[in-house]
């Protein structure tokens, strides 16, 4: 069995492969509803120590808003959706003709708008996985918190740290309308599902 | 973990779901504090005995035995344990916290450690900041006011 720490750069490639067939599909779904041009970047494969990931990801005690998707089934982890507020207002104009100057000013319309775009993407980035690997994969409902970062980020550490200190994230990224307004996507399998999956694409033999 | 004396502020990040425990022994001004991760060391290979509620708090009352703490006079103070996404049948993921409040009040209760102050459940992270000085413990959060305890 691998641990995150022990993938090697094949065993990388394909996560970063898997994670652009389901960014790019995210993508487009994002640009269908708010009706803007969306660009991406090659989503990175990360295998990060809690403060690390946090530390990248732009500190412990800054807000944003995570929208969160269980995965079960073949593959069991976490889909979590980061925005931060400039994102947030460039989905609120597109979709309610609105904008906010805090967080403080999200009411219950404008999360669960914020909801409903994460949960459109992550079920599009999932169903291009699924797809791709014949690995059939159920999603939660969405669930949002608004609150600091690093709050958000111990949900998946804790839910795998029976099994392991680190986090793997297949971290995507997001251009809108060529402003620099970016959030993040991250695919979180748990040690189990990595291998599964790894083996299921034929990269990985014990 | 981490422990200091006399003065000097002890600081542990944005608490979702874990639980940042303050011990204290006011006599010598001695203040220690852990970050629990998980209710329970499940694992007698583990390497890092402080994510766990019992093993963690067990040591650090150890460690600080050994900088002079007498666990008689020592005592607690717990903040974290939020649920950060309430989410319909998402199992552990909804009450984690809980349940690292209630290891955390139970390993201390074992451990005969007076526990003076909680802030503990509800939806949202914790900043907790701990005062050698004097045992005072501060939460800052999002969109509240500071808490002092």
């Amino acid at each position: 069995m691998k641990r995150y720490e022990d993938m090697g750069s094949m065993e990388m490639d394909v996560m970063r492969e898997i994670g652009s067939i389901g960014t790019g599909n995210a993508a487009t779904a994002l640009a269908e509803v708010i009706s803007s041009k969306i660009q991406m970047t090659i989503p990175e494969v990360e295998i990060l120590g809690y403060n690390e990931a946090i530390k990248k990801m732009g500190g412990p005690e800054s807000i944003v808003a995570g929208v969160l998707v269980q995965m079960s089934g073949e593959i069991e982890g976490m889909m979590l959706y980061i925005q931060r507020l400039d994102f947030i207002n460039l989905v609120l104009e597109k979709l309610l003709s609105g904008r906010i100057t805090g967080y403080e000013q999200l009411g219950e319309m404008e999360m669960s708008a914020l909801v409903e775009i994460g949960n459109i993407m992550i079920s599009s980035y999932i169903n291009a996985v699924s797809k791709l690997t014949g690995i059939s994969i159920n999603l939660s409902v969405p669930g949002i918190a608004v609150n600091m970062l690093g709050g958000i980020l111990t949900v998946p550490m804790i839910e795998f740290g029976h099994q392991t200190d680190k986090i793997m994230a297949i971290n995507g990224k997001f251009v809108c309308d060529n402003k620099e307004v970016y959030s993040n996507l991250l695919m979180l399998p748990n040690v189990d599902s990595l291998n599964y999956l790894l083996k299921k694409l034929g990269v990985y033999h014990e | 973990m981490k422990i200091c004396r006399l003065s000097g502020v002890l600081i542990t990040y944005a608490l979702g779901s874990c639980v940042g425990v303050c011990l204290y022994d006011p006599v010598i001004r001695l203040a220690g504090m852990v970050h629990i991760m998980l209710p329970n060391n499940m694992d007698s290979k583990s390497t890092n005995l402080f994510k766990y509620a019992d093993t963690g708090i067990a040591e650090t009352i150890r460690k600080m035995e050994v900088f002079g703490a007498v666990r008689s006079r020592m005592v607690a103070k717990i903040a974290g344990g939020a649920r950060m996404f309430d989410i319909q049948g998402g199992g552990s993921i909804g009450n984690i916290g809980q349940r690292n409040i209630e290891s955390v009040r139970k390993v201390l209760a074992k451990e005969r450690i007076r526990l003076l102050a909680e802030d503990v459940g509800q939806n949202y992270a914790r900043t907790l900041l701990f005062d050698a000085s004097n045992g005072e413990g501060r939460i800052r959060s999002f969109g509240k006011k500071e808490v002092i305890f």
